[in-house]
């Protein structure tokens, strides 16, 4: 894996690159990532994946151009020139996904195909929705794993003074993104008809911070999507079941570029 | 010294029950818990009490602002300040504070904050305050713009006070083509801004700028917070911008009880301060303190102090040992007070006379004892009697 750090509009946005084959931008959640991600190793056994930290969050610094997720997706669209890259495929997890549909929407041209896992973005009338920041550690927890798996999770946050500073961090970059309304743009809903590539939609079964309803709602917003369910799995799949994420990835872009 | 009453109008019927079921007395606490007949009631009572201390002679009366809550039922103290300003016919009104920044429009409370100054002739003090956390979960203001919007919220309300109108006003969280308020405000150039914190070097370095000298207020804090806080101010006026600050700069406020012997006084204040402090103040963490809403360096601190405020349970004792509360004989208050204020020097003392379910009777009786035993001698206080004088005489 590279790290590296590539300067966007004045930003230094930390870049993480491994794997080979079509580039793959993983635009990551509201959590962040904490370098061990085995998801995004599976990733590269089919991929040339680029998972940058957000601005403001992880190792990327703060930029005065990013307020809100509409922001960050046309700040996405300059750091793909700055890549040089033409297109790319485009997985994006939680608010990375909600980032992913406003680029879809403004500039499908650039995508080769957008995979979308447990995405913020929409807003469902009347499906109740978990709130993140409310709860307490224990309660978050519970919302974000089905699976046993969260105390080492968090355990991995806290092994470091540097860590436990990005894990607060991605909170307070989170909040700024998404704070209200919670964790979408209520017209983006208006506009998924624009987006014209290949979409898969993935969901955590036991989602209840973005509930599964929302993944038939992105279905029938986004002409030709698919979906599938992940039973056991919650907000983190990609952690919980970093093989089965990536397949689901893998699998779906070999299928539509195949 | 000038010496205030201040209010919180708590939700003094709450059933304290509520604890076995919800995490906090904000945010998530159904509003189903509040009875408006009683809260009829509790509203006249409070505004009577009020009205009490301004005929007994304290220099103002202070009300503030919290949403959505059982602790506090002021989400607009402007409706209680209007409230008072037509029978509080001295003393000054103090709004400690809005929370201008929590408003898409604060140009909205900067317009009624203008309107009470114009009614009582000058006599309202406008507190600026960022809310705390919590008031986040209740409004939908974004905490990670907290600090940046509370500076922007100031700027434009003091432009809409002073500076001739119309004017565009043209930042980054507020754009107004037409900034030309009517009612002005009555003082000029505009009421006395405060600035009241439970402790915030930032809030202090920014108050304390020459630019504003603000008065900052020191609220809810142990002694040795107080003491650190109101002596920063001083040495930040000082040391970082090369002006003596004057002692009506600071001001601190706390909850005082004053009864016949310290044994009664903390007999009659026990079960109500208490419950000011464990049900009407529990929030946990994530509520106080929400993603953003502190700076990176404030919030390790606090996390390294305490993870959880409602963690700890107070007692009356634990609170008069730690100087959060001052409560006693009139002697034992009145000497407490001029201790305090011979070491800090401050020139602004908020009370609050009444706190969570202390009962009508016992509040009367509080004021009233305080009014007769204890403020008088406080109001005499000037930096004469304040050591650091003599210190700053000396040098």
């Amino acid at each position: 894996m590279q790290n590296a750090l590539l300067e966007v509009r004045g930003c230094k946005v930390n870049l993480r690159r491994m794997g080979k084959g079509e580039p793959l931008l993983l635009l990551h959640g509201a959590q962040g990532l904490n370098g061990e991600d085995p998801g995004l190793d599976a990733l590269a056994k089919h991929f040339d994946v680029i998972a940058p930290d957000h601005p403001g969050f992880g190792r990327s610094e703060d930029s005065e151009l990013v307020d809100d997720a509409r922001d960050l997706a046309l700040f996405y669209l300059d750091l793909l020139d700055a890549l040089n890259l033409d297109r790319v495929h485009v997985v994006g997890l939680c608010i990375g996904g909600w980032v992913a549909l406003e680029m879809a929407v403004t500039s499908s041209a650039r995508f080769n195909s957008l995979v979308l896992v447990n995405s913020a973005g929409i807003r469902l009338k009347g499906v109740p929705r978990a709130d993140m920041f409310v709860c307490s550690e224990d309660d978050l927890l519970k919302l974000l794993f089905a699976r046993p798996s969260a105390a080492d999770w968090l355990k991995r946050w806290r092994a470091t003074p540097e860590l436990e500073d990005i894990y607060d961090r991605n909170r307070a970059a989170a909040a700024k993104l998404s704070w209200s309304p919670r964790l979408c743009n209520p017209k983006l809903d208006r506009w998924l008809h624009r987006i014209d590539v290949p979409t898969h939609i993935v969901w955590g079964e036991e989602n209840r911070l973005i509930p599964p309803a929302y993944a038939q709602a992105l279905k029938d917003l986004i002409v030709g999507s698919t979906v599938a369910t992940v039973p056991g799995c919650a907000h983190l799949l990609h952690i919980e079941a970093p093989n089965l994420f990536a397949e689901q990835v893998s699998r779906f872009i070999q299928r539509v570029t195949s | 010294m000038k010496v205030f009453l201040f209010h919180l109008m708590p939700y003094a019927h709450l059933d304290m029950g509520y604890a076995g079921k919800y995490r906090a007395a904000w945010v998530v606490l159904p509003n189903t818990y509040f009875d408006p007949k009683k809260g009829h009631e509790l509203y006249n009572r409070y505004l009577d009490e009020l009205e009490l201390a301004a005929e007994l002679g304290f220099d103002g009366v202070s009300v503030n602002e919290h949403h959505q809550n059982a602790y506090g039922l002021m989400p607009s103290p402007i409706v209680m300040a209007a409230a008072l300003s037509r029978r509080v016919t001295q003393a000054k009104i103090a709004i400690l504070g809005s929370a201008f920044c929590l408003r898409q429009h604060p140009l909205n409370i900067a317009e009624e904050h203008a309107m009470i100054d114009c009614i009582t002739g000058g006599r309202l003090i406008s507190g600026m305050v960022r809310g705390i956390g919590a008031e986040y979960f209740s409004t939908g203001a974004n905490p990670a713009f907290s600090h940046a919007r509370f500076q922007e919220a100031h700027d434009l309300v003091v432009q809409a006070w002073t500076r001739p109108g119309p004017f565009a006003f043209e930042g980054k969280f507020y754009h107004f083509d037409y900034v030309n308020m009517w009612p002005r405000p009555y003082q000029q150039p505009h009421p006395p801004i405060w600035a009241p914190s439970t402790g915030s070097v930032e809030t202090i370095e920014w108050a304390a700028h020459p630019a504003r000298k603000y008065t900052y207020l020191q609220a809810y804090s142990p002694t040795q917070s107080v003491v650190r806080y109101l002596n920063y101010y001083r040495e930040c006026a000082q040391r970082m911008y090369g002006y003596r600050a004057s002692s009506d700069q600071i001001g601190w406020s706390t909850p005082v009880y004053v009864s016949d012997t310290d044994q009664k006084a903390r007999e009659e204040a026990k079960p109500h301060i208490e419950c000011l402090f464990n049900r009407l103040l529990r929030l946990p963490f994530e509520m106080l303190f929400p993603p953003g809403y502190l700076s990176a360096k404030s919030l390790k601190n606090m996390r390294s102090h305490k993870r959880s405020v409602s963690g700890q349970e107070h007692t009356l004792d634990s609170l008069i040992e730690q100087g959060i509360i001052v409560c006693g004989s009139p002697e034992t208050v009145r000497k407490q007070f001029m201790d305090t204020h011979r070491l800090l020097g401050f020139q602004n003392l908020l009370c609050l006379l009444q706190f969570g379910t202390l009962p009508r009777d016992l509040t009367e009786k509080n004021i009233r004892l305080f009014a007769r035993e204890v403020m008088p001698a406080l109001q005499e206080l000037t930096d004469k009697e304040y050591a650091g004088q003599a210190l700053h005489a000396a040098e």
